[in-house]
């Protein structure tokens, strides 16, 4: 994945701007998190300007919108380029769970817990800091994916490790230690939670699959039925959501996932155990040690 | 034996049609009346039903444990979630019904400005505009106050008023210029509207994207007013134009819809140029004398 930035166009307008600005009298600030801010200084330099004629009144007030525009665009990037890092690191998280199976449990985990936490620290952080105010809706199409993919990581994981399902509060408050008391915290939205929900699904279905062909059916049920309630959860929330057609389409995906798993499971109970003992509680490495069958 | 019990098995499952959908597994403890299997194989074959395997699993898991249906925390969140949603849809109605009121304000103010280009004298037609003003003034402020109940999310709501919002800048723009030939500042947009304070105000895009869709109807209004014999209004709005387009290029804009309408505003001035040109070398733009079919030829 190459990200390209033409940074020497970048750099080009942002000197042309600064030159811009030094020209007005207003300090270029950061950005004014709502319109009102802007206004504010708009409305000191007009009243100078109204003493001047139309004509740099014009080139005034412009210089004002330049700078607000700049902020914002720079602003924009950083949290692209944020969320674009984020998403990488949580596909790496992701990919290092799906080696999970029933000898390296603990390892790989682990291993996973470490790469989640980095991902927190290093590049959530980034979000945290240049996302304050009306940020956190005026950019979420900027960070929304790499939220989604912080989402989906963090709760494949939480699985793997407890079999449960990682809720928003829990994840929230797992992302209050990374913001200043000073700096509003980032609070991962609804939506973007759900959106990260639906992506978590079609990793599982890999990760029944996978351990199905590893012979760990039961681990594959678990996965099934779990992710049977997330679907059947998600079905009364989904048409509610905001923009519902990513949504929609994702729970069309979602419930082939749910499907998948079921027919692996089926597959192999009525035909793979013809061959090959089922890992059960009789074998001996089985996560399943100590539990009682139940006989009919 | 074993391998009779298997093809039993498998026997009675063939008669039913392989449908993965359909839960089979209920047909299973209905081998067991063959006879109590002494393989290992038979006790893993699922005997479990979905439920025993369910609640046998459970007791392995440390923490919060699958119960048979969803585990309450689980269903706890899930219907947080669809309160919360229903909330914000409501809120998003009510506020669908406001900007349909703006809407239809911004169409009745618009239909009074058109008759400037039917050369109605422009006092009359801003008298007329104008009235609109204190509705939209009260309709916004109605909007403000919908949206102040979720704080913060002014952004999360947004596209629902962008359009119509750009349209009344554009028509106040228009009105500004009529009067007094200047732009319209952000703020002096802001404060017609009554947006002054901290938690609604107006985009600077959405007012820049205002500021271009009024310079789409000068081209018009200049043709029009030729027409009408008025031969130094392409000059006057040559003017205008043609600073309005050197300040828009002190912007860096990125290839938006902002960015669009700014190139279209290239066109607009082009169109100006051709006219304020057809003017002047006819000798009209000095005098206001010549009309009839001199004012026609200036439409080429």
């Amino acid at each position: 994945m190459l990200w390209l930035y033409s940074t020497s166009a970048v750099s080009r307008r942002i000197s042309v701007s600064w030159l811009m600005a030094t020209n007005s009298k207003i300090k270029p600030q950061r950005l004014p998190p709502s319109a009102a801010d802007s206004s504010l200084a708009l409305e000191s330099s007009v009243k100078r300007a109204n003493t001047m004629s139309t004509h740099s009144s014009i080139k005034d007030a412009f210089s004002i919108y330049t700078d607000y525009l700049n902020a914002l665009n720079e602003k924009r990037e950083r949290v692209v380029k944020a969320s674009r890092d984020v998403t990488m690191n949580s596909k790496k998280v992701i990919f290092q769970v799906h080696r999970i199976s029933k000898n390296n449990k603990e390892e790989v985990l682990e291993k996973a817990e470490k790469d989640l936490a980095a991902v927190t620290d290093q590049h959530m952080s980034r979000l945290v800091k240049e996302l304050q105010g009306t940020d956190f809706w005026k950019l979420r199409r900027a960070y929304s994916p790499g939220v989604q993919e912080y989402v989906e990581a963090a709760t494949f994981f939480k699985f793997c490790q407890t079999g449960t399902l990682l809720k928003l509060d829990e994840i929230n408050a797992s992302l209050l230690p990374l913001s200043d008391p000073s700096l509003e915290p980032l609070q991962i939205n609804l939506l973007d939670y759900l959106l990260g929900l639906a992506d978590l699904t079609g990793e599982l279905m890999r990760l029944a699959i996978g351990r199905i062909s590893d012979g760990e059916v039961e681990f594959a049920e678990r996965i099934c039925r779990f992710v049977r309630d997330i679907y059947r959860e998600l079905t009364l929330v989904v048409p509610l959501m905001d923009d519902s057609l990513d949504m929609k389409l994702k729970m069309d995906t979602m419930l082939q996932s749910v499907v998948k798993i079921e027919n692996a499971c089926f597959s192999v109970r009525v035909r793979g155990s013809e061959y090959t003992p089922l890992l059960g509680s009789s074998d001996p490495s089985s996560f399943l040690l100590g539990v009682s069958d139940v006989e009919l | 034996m074993k391998s009779a019990f298997r093809n039993a098995y498998y026997l009675t499952l063939s008669r039913f049609s392989l449908n993965p959908n359909a839960s089979i597994l209920h047909l299973v403890p209905a081998v067991s009346t063959f006879s109590s299997p002494p393989s290992s194989v038979f006790k893993n074959l699922s005997f479990r039903s979905p439920l025993t395997a369910t609640l046998s699993s459970a007791s392995m898991v440390g923490g919060d444990s699958d119960a048979p249906q969803s585990s309450p925390s689980l269903e706890k969140q899930f219907e947080k979630f669809r309160v919360e949603l229903e909330d914000s849809g409501i809120l998003r109605e009510r506020i669908r019904a406001v900007v349909l009121e703006i809407e239809s304000a911004t169409r009745l103010m618009q239909a009074s400005l058109l008759l400037v280009h039917q050369s109605k004298p422009i006092p009359e037609v801003l008298e007329k505009a104008k009235a609109r003003i204190n509705v939209l003034k009260d309709l916004y402020n109605k909007l403000a106050e919908v949206v102040r109940e979720c704080p913060g999310q002014y952004y999360r709501y947004h596209g629902d008023w962008r359009s119509e919002t750009q349209m009344i800048v554009s028509l106040l723009a228009f009105m500004h210029w009529l009067e007094t030939g200047t732009l319209l500042m952000h703020t002096e947009a802001e404060e017609k509207l009554g947006l002054n304070n901290s938690d609604f105000g107006l985009d600077v895009e959405d007012y820049l994207i205002g500021i271009c869709f009024m310079s789409n109807e000068m081209p018009r209004y200049v043709v029009n007013q030729v027409t009408a014999g008025d031969y130094d209004c392409p000059r006057k709005v040559l003017t205008f134009l043609t600073d309005l387009n050197a300040a828009f290029r002190m912007l860096n804009l990125r290839n938006d819809f902002l960015r669009k309408k700014f190139d279209s505003m290239k066109y607009d001035l082009r169109r100006v140029e051709e006219v304020y040109y057809d003017v002047k070398i006819r000798g009209l733009a000095t005098s206001g004398d010549s009309v009839g079919d001199q004012g026609t030829q200036g439409q080429s």
